[in-house]
């Protein structure tokens, strides 16, 4: 058994098709992934600033006053111009968006009407005009209501109390709109994920994945039984001493081994690239890794032991593997997914593998907690490599 | 050393072996002659355990298969129809991992690995890749990798299948080597050129039956083939040609290529007599030529059918 999974390891480390695949197309689609989730990058660990071209026309208080604050805002760079160039530099793909505050900006606050601004965007860009305008809104709508209040007690106490002197009246106003006031009714506060710095999407694009791949790696191994039967050499295997099992056992190991050092590989470049805390739950992400490639390298051998050729293993794992991976959260995070497929995706080995290793980063949780996804994972290899040695008997070793 | 005593095997409805019988004597090289499904690769994984008969008994040096299979695997090399090699490997990491199975020491093993190259005469390629090999090459390679544990049997199936004539050469220089230092051999071939030069017993099978079996005298009596030649004249003459056709009947004008054709029951005997007798007749021989091969001739007879590729 230890000199066929010898044989295996020198064969795989001479076929460099195989180690691009296992080892460096991983890292790359967990690059684009981390990059792709978001939280990953420069500006501090954070996203890039949404890049915003203002256009004052206005060129009063109230509009700089506005600007001052939307420039204040970590989520969004400014740039100043005349609204002509802004509305080009936004159809040329400089800018998301440009800000137009027409002239009137200011009488309009006072007056209470419909402000003059314009918020010209590129469809395309979804996602950065959704930030844009998250916080534009919040912006207007605050200053604009606490101009759109000042002027309203001012207008009632010079009805009510015509007499007022102006210190009496700009105490009144600054006891009115104090900058507490504006704080939001609802407390906002996040329980999960704040023990750890690791982002959820970087933990995402790893686990995910690293599973994804890992499963095309190891139905590559399962498929090397096959191409071992058809090239002869099983046969002349079983000239030799060794049993039939043995040849298999082998395999299985080798599976095992390379999935281990397939997802261990997986996340030090997370660690090493993107600074991802492995010492959350050293524990739990070792019986995570040894279990999930477990489960996936029993797989892998058993996509192999029901198909009767190697090009049907092939087309076969393709297919399963691809389903497995859309479903149980490996392509899209199932966060976003409808409850329907959220619910289909446990029957996926990404699903467990892929929350497994959320628990571990994101929601930080114990080992005993993890254990069940643990067991599962195990329960899933040990059944598939007992179908897989019934198989394997009936259908490989028959001559 | 070997004895099959009335084997059969199917395979669903498919009997590929029927009720098959021989026995080959140590130091013997045995020939298994048969066209492509005739049955003989079957007849090499009974005798390797790797199936089992439905019926009959297989005893090798003195073991009887179905209870000590394990020992039958040590005694007995096989050098496969495929090329079974890693193509990845290099040709001595290939004969370090085949050796390795049958738990030779390991300091042994480089021995016998280096020695063995030396036989098939790659030594010069030892860490190159299979996959850089010719044919013939990755075939000789082949045949080292099953004589590493000293078998005492070495079964060969088809090993010259795809091989240019330098490499096949090679290949029966190492067999006639082997047998030489007293090794039994099984030959299986679909070449009659190959069975005639080497084998000291041939079983002739078809459709799983052995239809006939022994040395190729044996057979040539059992068929009661005779040796053909064909003698191409330098200058066809009517007068001459009556004159050798009428003075010894054996000889016959085969009128579609101008030629004369003579039987005969021992070339090797007979020929100067036939020289002789075309000479006298004022005959000039441009070119003579056998037709064919004996087993060619005796597989032709046994079963109605020729022996192709």
């Amino acid at each position: 058994m230890f000199k066929l999974f010898k044989k295996d390891l020198i064969l795989f480390f001479h076929d460099q098709r195989s180690v691009i695949l296992t080892f460096l197309l991983p890292v790359i689609l967990i690059t684009l992934f981390a990059f792709a989730y978001g939280s990953i990058g420069a500006y501090n660990g954070r996203s890039e600033p949404v890049k915003l071209i203002v256009a004052d026309l206005d060129q009063t208080k109230s509009s700089k006053e506005i600007i001052y604050k939307i420039d204040s805002l970590k989520d969004i760079s400014i740039t100043l111009s005349d609204s002509i160039k802004s509305k080009k530099l936004v159809i040329k793909g400089k800018y998301a968006g440009a800000l137009i505050i027409y002239k009137g900006f200011q009488d309009s606050l006072e007056a209470g009407k419909a402000m003059p601004v314009e918020l010209v965007y590129d469809r395309s860009r979804e996602m950065e005009i959704g930030i844009l305008q998250q916080n534009l809104i919040s912006i207007l709508m605050s200053s604009s209501g606490e101009i759109i209040v000042k002027k309203s007690i001012e207008k009632y106490l010079h009805d009510q109390f015509p007499d007022i002197d102006i210190s009496t009246l700009e105490n009144i106003l600054k006891t009115a709109i104090k900058k507490n006031n504006n704080t939001p009714a609802i407390k906002w506060t996040s329980i999960v994920g704040i023990k750890n710095d690791t982002k959820l999407g970087l933990i995402q694009a790893v686990a995910g994945t690293a599973i994804l791949m890992l499963l095309f790696s190891v139905a590559l191994v399962g498929t090397s039984i096959l191409e071992e039967k058809e090239n002869g050499t099983i046969n002349r295997l079983l000239y030799s001493p060794l049993k039939g099992s043995s040849i298999l056992y082998g395999k299985m190991l080798f599976a095992f081994f390379i999935s281990i050092l397939q997802l261990t590989a997986m996340f030090l470049f997370a660690w090493l690239i993107f600074r991802m805390d492995l010492s959350v739950n050293i524990p739990a992400l070792i019986l995570m890794i040894i279990a999930t490639a477990f489960a996936v390298s029993s797989m892998g051998i058993f996509l192999a032991a029901i198909s009767k050729t190697r090009q049907q293993a092939q087309n076969l794992s393709t297919i399963i593997i691809l389903i497995m991976s859309a479903i149980g959260g490996s392509m899209i995070p199932l966060f976003i997914m409808p409850a329907i497929l959220q619910k289909i995706a446990l029957l996926s080995l990404n699903y467990w593998g892929i929350q497994g290793f959320y628990d571990i980063f994101w929601r930080t949780l114990p080992l005993n907690a993890i254990l069940p996804k643990i067991l599962i994972l195990m329960s899933v290899g040990i059944i598939m490599t007992l179908a897989s040695i019934r198989l394997f008997n009936k259908r490989i070793m028959n001559l | 050393m070997i004895q099959l005593r009335s084997v059969s095997k199917s395979f669903g409805n498919i009997e590929a072996v029927k009720n098959v019988s021989f026995n080959i004597d140590k130091g013997e090289i045995f020939g298994i002659l048969g066209p492509n499904g005739a049955g003989k690769s079957t007849i090499v994984n009974i005798l390797n355990t790797l199936v089992k008969p439905d019926k009959g008994d297989v005893i090798i040096d003195g073991v009887n298969i179905k209870d000590d299979g394990d020992t039958i695997k040590l005694i007995m090399g096989v050098v496969p129809q495929e090329i079974a090699l890693y193509e990845e490997l290099s040709a001595y990491e290939n004969l370090m991992f085949w050796g390795g199975l049958y738990d030779i020491p390991k300091s042994d093993l480089k021995v016998k690995v280096n020695n063995n190259l030396d036989i098939v005469d790659l030594s010069y390629r030892k860490n190159d890749r299979i996959k850089t090999f010719s044919g013939g090459m990755k075939r000789r390679i082949n045949i080292a990798c099953s004589l590493l544990h000293n078998p005492k049997i070495l079964v060969l199936d088809e090993p010259t299948v795809g091989v240019d004539p330098q490499n096949r050469y090679h290949i029966f220089e190492l067999i006639e080597r082997l047998n030489n230092e007293g090794m039994t051999i099984i030959y299986t071939t679909h070449y009659m050129e190959e069975a005639e030069r080497f084998c000291d017993k041939i079983a002739i099978i078809d459709a799983g039956r052995i239809i006939a079996q022994g040395t190729l005298k044996e057979l040539r009596e059992i068929s009661d083939v005779k040796d053909s030649l064909t003698i191409k004249l330098a200058e066809y003459d009517n007068e001459i040609i009556s004159r050798i056709t009428t003075t010894n009947p054996l000889f016959k004008l085969d009128s579609t290529t101008n030629t004369l054709k003579v039987e005969c029951g021992n070339i090797s005997n007979d020929i100067s007599i036939i020289i002789n007798h075309v000479q006298n007749a004022g005959g000039v021989i441009e070119r003579i030529y056998t037709q064919g091969t004996i087993l060619e001739s005796i597989y032709l007879k046994l079963t109605g059918k020729e022996l192709r590729d």
